[in-house]
């Protein structure tokens, strides 16, 4: 057993701090929270001259081939800047999905191009009355010759708005919650019968419903192979829940130091409000919620790269975990900061929004609870 | 000890109930949860048409304009209203719910007379000026200066927190008359109107993205002595009264088991493996649990009304009111967000989406606020163990 770091996953974690320091700031989530899109393109760009887009995909597709380790630095130092940019979605959910279920051609022409931050590509699998359920699927892929013709409705497409390619998740069997049966289409933006909804999440970051009606996807649109798409969503939603648990480890901890210090500073009745013991039992708290969370959470990351027989349900164990502790923090973060915890002038309330989306995000609590007791045979 | 109602007590409840039924404004409905804020123009209309049935102060004797209820039917109105979805009115929360009652103990005849109607016919919208900068919890050590000249006293200071000002015509407010003594003393309780030269008002933004409370900023400002409640360094005695009012008030049951209500609906349109969430066995215990909570929660606040009734005032019990009834609705806020799934992401997507969402997620936010305002809830227990239990203090 050994958690620590190897002296390249701590060189990554110095730039990606580094970069949240210089090219972000909370004033600058401030703007981007009252703009539709929620992020900015010119740091996707810059964080894509970096090598941050290729850092898990191999080489032979311009990626760096790394571990599992290097997407936990790197999006603990986004968690803790509350950075708004869809790297999760479009590298854990989007890429990875092509780069696990793809054909050869598809990995070839799509993955440079995200690795290059050119194409923005996520996954639409979230449905009306499904809840968090991934095979949960009324939408409909018919044959029609050499082509599919689809048609239904997906929900909370995240980071939708400025996507130019969907993998939707399809029925070319069974009936509407069966796990076989499914299809991954890859759609794009702007094909006919696709109708995009935009929808603001409260965390200020983006999402859409998407429409299908009638839409033609050829047979080579199909990404992986026909009924076999949920076995590959599977386990790239593990990898995605494993990198925003990351993600949130970083926000629990930057709330958490925020916090302290405002203890530190914010003086009532003479003395600071860090000098009673109720401000510091909480605080004492936040810290071991935070602690918990990420321990369990690099424990999952560790069983992604080690192939171990329990990665899915250490992911679960770490994402129910994550997911109670974070909306804890951080709502007993704004508490501590009183009227001043309630206003968007403090940076404090952005981690209870980041915390709710992010609770809710890739399923919440009694998701993860319920599919670790099945994963364990209970 | 006696549990039902009598068949006239009924007949009220029917009648009230619709009443709102009939009366309340699809505009205003079902757009609270969570004690969110309406618009402005909207809530006046409300306020208005409550008032011409005579419904806006229930609690209020006749004379005063009233509505000369028993205390049993006061209770069935707070609950059928709260309950019907129509929003509480945030006009006469400050004004009528704190203010008046102030008034009518230690206000003088003029003063009585000349504010309590208008505050009644939503003429005039009062705002409360307490919190300052550097006094939230440590109130006592708020600074705005008072400064005695002839008829006049002379205010410079600040203000923060201020709910409404910018909406509000006159603020009731704490200020410094003196500060040679214990910081308890030397303060006065004063009543400003709110267009009288030096003041500027700035509206703070809050996590909902709108702006429910301002700064207050007094520039020499000028306010006639006729305006002092009370004596002159009295104030800190009359805030103490005035704040038992407002823990009373903060938490009208009705809206709470109204929101437990909304989430009940909630769970049975909204489907979890192929059938009605409520009919999930973790989700309905979860409901049930609140729900239970409630109404121990109902008992306690009915006995405490029945000693009321008695004539004794609402102690530092009603601390406990407040402390439990606003961690209580957070609670409920929790399984309200919980009941919509993915949908709980969702931020206004007014056009987009169903109001159920949006009041889920706005109300789940807003929710948060309620163990600040008021005195938090770590202040609440302090006086709950200090004052009810008589825990020695440091
Ligand atoms: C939505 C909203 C509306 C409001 N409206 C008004 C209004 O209309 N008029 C008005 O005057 N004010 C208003 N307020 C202000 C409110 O009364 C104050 O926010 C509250 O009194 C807390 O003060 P503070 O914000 O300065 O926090 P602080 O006093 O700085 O407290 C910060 C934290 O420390 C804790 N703390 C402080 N002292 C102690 C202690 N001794 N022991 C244990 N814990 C302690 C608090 O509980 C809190 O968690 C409003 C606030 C909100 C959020």
């Amino acid at each position: 057993m050994d958690f620590e770091l190897t002296s390249e996953h701590l060189s990554l974690k110095e730039s990606a701090a580094s970069f949240v320091k210089k090219d972000h700031s909370f004033d600058r989530l401030r703007d981007l929270y009252k703009d539709p899109l929620g992020y900015s393109k010119e740091a996707w760009k810059k964080m894509a001259e970096l090598g941050w887009m290729g850092l898990i995909y191999p080489e032979e597709y311009g990626g760096l081939g790394l571990d599992f380790g290097f997407v936990m630095v790197l999006l603990e130092e986004f968690g803790k800047g509350l950075l708004p940019e869809p790297w999760i979605s479009n590298i854990l959910l989007g890429g990875n999905l092509i780069l696990a279920g793809g054909t050869e051609p598809q990995k070839q022409e799509i993955l440079p191009e995200i690795v290059s931050g050119d194409l923005m590509i996520t996954a639409a699998y979230l449905e009306d009355d499904g809840r968090y359920d991934t095979n949960f699927c009324a939408t409909s892929a018919k044959r029609q010759g050499d082509a599919f013709t689809i048609s239904g409705k997906k929900i909370f497409v995240l980071d939708g708005l400025s996507a130019d390619r969907f993998i939707v998740t399809t029925r070319t069997s069974g009936s509407v919650a069966d796990t076989d049966g499914i299809t991954l289409f890859m759609i794009s933006q702007g094909a006919d019968g696709v109708k995009m909804t935009p929808l603001k999440t409260m965390d200020g970051r983006n999402a859409c419903t998407l429409e299908l009606a009638d839409v033609s996807a050829p047979e080579t649109d199909i990404i992986g192979e026909l009924e076999q798409g949920h076995p590959v969503l599977s386990g790239v939603m593990d990898q995605a829940t494993a990198g925003l648990c990351a993600e949130m480890v970083g926000g629990m901890q930057a709330a958490l130091d925020i916090t302290v210090n405002y203890l530190t500073e914010r003086v009532q009745f003479g003395k600071p409000i860090g000098t009673l013991q109720t401000p510091q039992h909480k605080a004492a708290d936040m810290f071991i919620q935070k602690e918990l969370s990420a321990s369990s959470v690099y424990y999952a990351i560790a069983s992604i790269d080690e192939k171990t027989v329990d990665m899915a349900s250490a992911i679960s164990s770490a994402k129910a975990k994550c997911s109670s502790a974070y909306v804890q923090i951080a709502k007993a973060a704004v508490q501590l900061f009183g009227g001043m915890g309630f206003s968007n002038e403090a940076d404090i309330g952005y981690f209870l929004k980041r915390a709710k989306v992010a609770e809710i995000l890739f399923g919440d609590a009694d998701y993860h609870l319920d599919r670790y007791a099945r994963l364990n045979g209970y | 000890m006696k549990v039902s109602y009598s068949s006239d007590e009924e007949k009220f409840r029917e009648e009230v109930r619709e009443w709102f039924r009939v009366n309340t404004p699809p505009e205003v409905k079902d757009q609270t949860l969570g004690g969110s804020s309406l618009n402005h123009d909207p809530m006046i209309k409300w306020h208005k048409t409550l008032y011409e049935k005579g419904w806006v102060a229930p609690e209020f004797p006749k004379e005063f304009g009233g509505a000369g209820f028993s205390d049993t039917e006061q209770f069935i109105f707070n609950y059928e209203y709260s309950h019907s979805g129509a929003p509480r009115l945030k006009t006469k929360l400050v004004s009528l719910g704190m203010l008046a009652p102030l008034l009518l103990q230690f206000g003088t005849k003029e003063q009585q007379e000349r504010f309590i109607p208008d505050m009644l016919a939503g003429k005039t919208i009062w705002c409360q000026g307490f919190s300052e900068p550097n006094a939230g919890s440590d109130l006592a050590s708020l600074k705005l200066k008072a400064v005695s000249d002839g008829d006049d006293f002379v205010l410079n200071g600040q203000k923060t927190w201020t709910s409404m000002a910018d909406h509000a015509d006159w603020v009731f407010m704490l200020v410094r008359t003196d500060s040679s003594g214990r910081k308890q003393q030397g303060i006065s309780f004063l009543l400003v109107d709110l267009t009288s030269p030096g003041i500027t008002i700035r509206p703070i933004e809050a996590l909902t993205d709108y702006a429910p409370f301002c700064e207050v900023f007094f520039d020499d400002v000028r306010v006639p002595k006729e305006n002092l409640v009370g004596k002159e360094g009295e104030g800190w005695k009359l805030a103490g009264a005035l704040l038992q009012h407002e823990r009373l008030n903060a938490f009208p049951i009705g809206e709470l088991i109204y929101s437990i209500d909304t989430i009940r609906k909630n769970a049975e349109k909204n489907r979890y493996r192929g059938k009605p969430l409520i009919e999930d066995p973790g989700f309905r215990k979860k409901l049930a649990a609140l729900e239970v909570d409630c109404n121990s929660l109902l008992y306690t606040f009915l006995r405490i009304l029945s000693q009321l009734s008695v004539g004794s005032a609402p102690g530092p019990e009603a601390s406990f009111l407040k402390v439990y009834g606003s961690e209580l609705y957070q609670r409920v806020m929790d399984l309200n967000i919980e009941a919509m799934g993915p949908c709980g992401q969702s931020w206004y997507n007014l056009e987009a989406l169903d109001n159920s969402v949006h009041q889920a997620t706005m109300g789940w936010v807003n929710s948060r606020s309620l163990t600040i305002w008021g005195g938090s809830s770590e202040i609440q227990r302090t006086i709950i163990a200090t004052q009810v239990l008589k825990l020695p203090r440091k």
